[in-house]
């Protein structure tokens, strides 16, 4: 089995009286797909949230590469090497489909202002591998040919498959998709689903939040479940399926995961 | 709706490198003539026109210049941007009349003085978003026009006198009333500032402030170190209003806090608002017209001011982005969704 790479000990997060996670523990291996499923709100966004430093979790220790995460800038967590989806599209929709993934590649620039004001070599050489670098990864994700469009004028799904591109542009060991096949007919679904493994592939660990049961369970290398906050299962697709307490608490969506 | 602004960057980019250059020069060619159309209709009627050139028209596209980094580039409100200006004019009128040191060598100075309380007001405002930003930096220009109706040194409310002109260089005199020379001088501060915006809004500075202007929070997610680059939205914006500082009291000879109230922040503000937020051109057309148009329709005399406004009014009605709005283009036009 591959090492962790992420690992959440005893996370809690409270907002005021609300309880968004509960005590939860788990981890995410290199080059894993894992699933992470449960009904709405219980907690799944959270978990990004609290993984990239939107929120400062309550108590527990969330571990990335070995080193804590407590107190970290959250664009120095991207950095490190997570980078996130939103499960409302929030691209710069006032720039290119290539801009925007340029612009989370420059998380690992080393010129920054001064040397592209003044044109140093260092600046153009940079600039120019990340715009083949950027060009690269929407024809990965499959919508190479929309790079100079804006990204508000993008179809829905281009968008999502943007979003997911953008945050690849970053660089992340880690990347974090929340939702990203939500609006997308079957036909799509299959696709993005086929997209991910190869992400994966590529060398990438996924950390996957979806609605769609036949989506993670075909994806993905192992589940896990939250409801309210709390983890109720962690285990094989397989095995999760069968589980009592996740057909509890989804009551009766397992039907159409088969 | 036809966009000028498409049509004028599709005409630009389709044109090799000699054809760039030929517009280029000959643009420039054309508003450094400028001070000898005054025989034209351009000519203001009452105020003498050369100088309408230099201040307001050439001060207030320089300040539009750079206070379009903070707000149109960055979307971040500054409604102190008088307060560099200022700072700039205050450094050269306190370093003219009290050392050797001449405009030239002031310039720097002034510049850098204008940048580091960009960083002073920058660094603790900058925290905050919005609303906030935009009292705190409102409250900025005020204090230092308070300040300088205060303290001794800046003269109080006398303010500053006999600031000297610029030493004549490469056998060009500055004379007090030599307005063309110092509309020259303006003009270049004015492409330097544009090319650097210029240059900076093709590269990383340039998307991190686009990113943080249209979503801070996603930019922040995706590894742009946001409030690094807000600070230097201002200070470079602030490095650009003191240099107009400079110029200003250099040519004027004489500054009072009056000089630098609230309304010039405003008018600046209106002048980026007017051209076309984030859009370097309809930024300069913007202050061209608010700096002009005043003194052109001077005389109406008192109705003039109500004019101004209707101006103002129906204009930004008929178009909410400005005359010249950033709207990119999309350069391909590529085949529609497969799905
Ligand atoms: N900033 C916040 N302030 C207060 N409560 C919050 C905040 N963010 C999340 N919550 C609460 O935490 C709980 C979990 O929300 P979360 O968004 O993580 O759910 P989710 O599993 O992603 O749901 P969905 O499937 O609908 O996206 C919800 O009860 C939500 O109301
Ligand atoms: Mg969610």
């Amino acid at each position: 089995m591959n090492k962790s790479l992420i690992e959440l000990k005893n996370v809690t997060m409270k907002f005021g009286g609300v309880t968004a996670l509960s005590d939860v523990t788990f981890d995410v291996k290199e080059k894993e797909i894992l699933g992470l499923i449960g009904p709405n709100g219980a907690g799944k966004t959270t978990v990004f949230n609290v993984i990239t430093g939107v929120y400062q979790i309550t108590s527990g220790e969330i571990i990335f590469d070995g080193k804590s995460l407590a107190g970290v800038k959250r664009y120095k967590i991207t950095k490190r090497g997570i980078a996130r989806t939103f499960q409302n599209i929030r691209l710069w929709g006032d720039m290119t489909a290539l801009e925007n993934v340029m612009t989370a590649a420059d998380t690992h620039k080393k010129s920054g202002l001064v040397s592209g004001l003044f044109g140093f070599p260092i600046s153009r050489r940079e600039e120019k591998r990340d715009k083949a670098r950027a060009q690269e990864l929407l024809d990965f994700i499959g919508i190479g040919e929309y790079s100079d469009r804006l990204a508000k004028n993008l179809p829905y799904g281009v968008q999502r498959r943007l979003e997911i591109a953008r945050a690849m542009g970053a660089e992340p060991k880690l990347l974090l998709l929340d939702e990203p096949a939500a609006g997308f007919n079957p036909a799509e679904k299959v696709e993005l689903a086929a997209t991910i493994r190869k992400i994966r592939d590529a060398g990438y660990t996924v950390l996957l939040i979806e609605h769609d049961m036949s989506l993670v369970m075909k994806v993905s290398d192992r589940v896990v479940v939250l409801d309210f906050g709390q983890k109720i299962a962690d285990d094989s697709p397989r095995n999760v399926q069968d589980d009592k307490r996740v057909i509890e608490a989804y009551l009766g969506v397992p039907e159409d995961a088969s | 709706m036809f966009n000028l602004r498409d049509k004028g960057a599709e005409i630009w980019e389709n044109q090799g490198r000699i054809g760039r250059i030929v517009i280029a020069v000959g643009a420039i060619a054309i508003v450094a003539a400028l001070p000898f159309m005054g025989g034209t209709f351009l000519n203001t009627p009452v105020a003498d026109y050369e100088s309408v050139l230099v201040y307001p028209i050439a001060m207030f596209v320089l300040m539009a210049i750079g206070l379009n980094i903070v707000i149109g580039k960055s979307g971040l409100l500054d409604l102190g941007y008088v307060a560099f200006f200022a700072i700039g004019a205050y450094t050269m009128g306190l370093l003219g009349t009290k050392t050797d040191l001449n405009t030239w060598e002031i310039l720097p100075i002034g510049i850098a003085m204008a940048m580091f309380s960009g960083i002073i007001l920058g660094v603790p405002a900058l925290k905050l978003r919005g609303d906030y930003l935009a009292i705190i930096t409102l409250g900025f220009g005020e204090i230092v026009r308070i300040v300088a109706l205060n303290l001794g040194a800046l003269g109080r409310s006398e303010g500053i006198q006999g600031i000297p002109t610029p030493p004549g260089i490469f056998g060009i005199e500055y004379a007090f009333d030599s307005h063309r020379i110092y509309y020259w001088t303006l003009l270049i501060l004015i492409l330097l500032a544009i090319w650097m915006v210029r240059r900076l809004s093709a590269r990383r500075a340039g998307r991190a402030w686009e990113s943080i202007r249209q979503d801070e929070d996603a930019a922040e997610l995706l590894g742009v170190p946001t409030f690094k680059y807000k600070v230097w939205a201002f200070v470079l914006g602030a490095s650009v209003g003191g240099a107009a500082g400079v110029l200003y009291a250099s040519k004027t000879l004489f500054i009072a806090p009056d000089n630098f109230t609230l309304q010039i922040s405003i008018l600046i503000l209106a002048c980026v608002v007017f051209g076309g937020m984030g859009n370097i051109w309809g930024v300069i057309l913007g202050a061209v017209i608010l700096g002009y148009l005043p003194d052109r329709i001077r005389f109406l005399s008192e109705a003039r001011l109500l004019v101004f406004g209707l101006v103002l009014v129906i204009m930004m009605n008929l178009r909410p982005d400005g005359i010249l709005p950033r709207k990119k283009r999309e350069k391909a036009i590529v085949k529609k969704d497969a799905s």
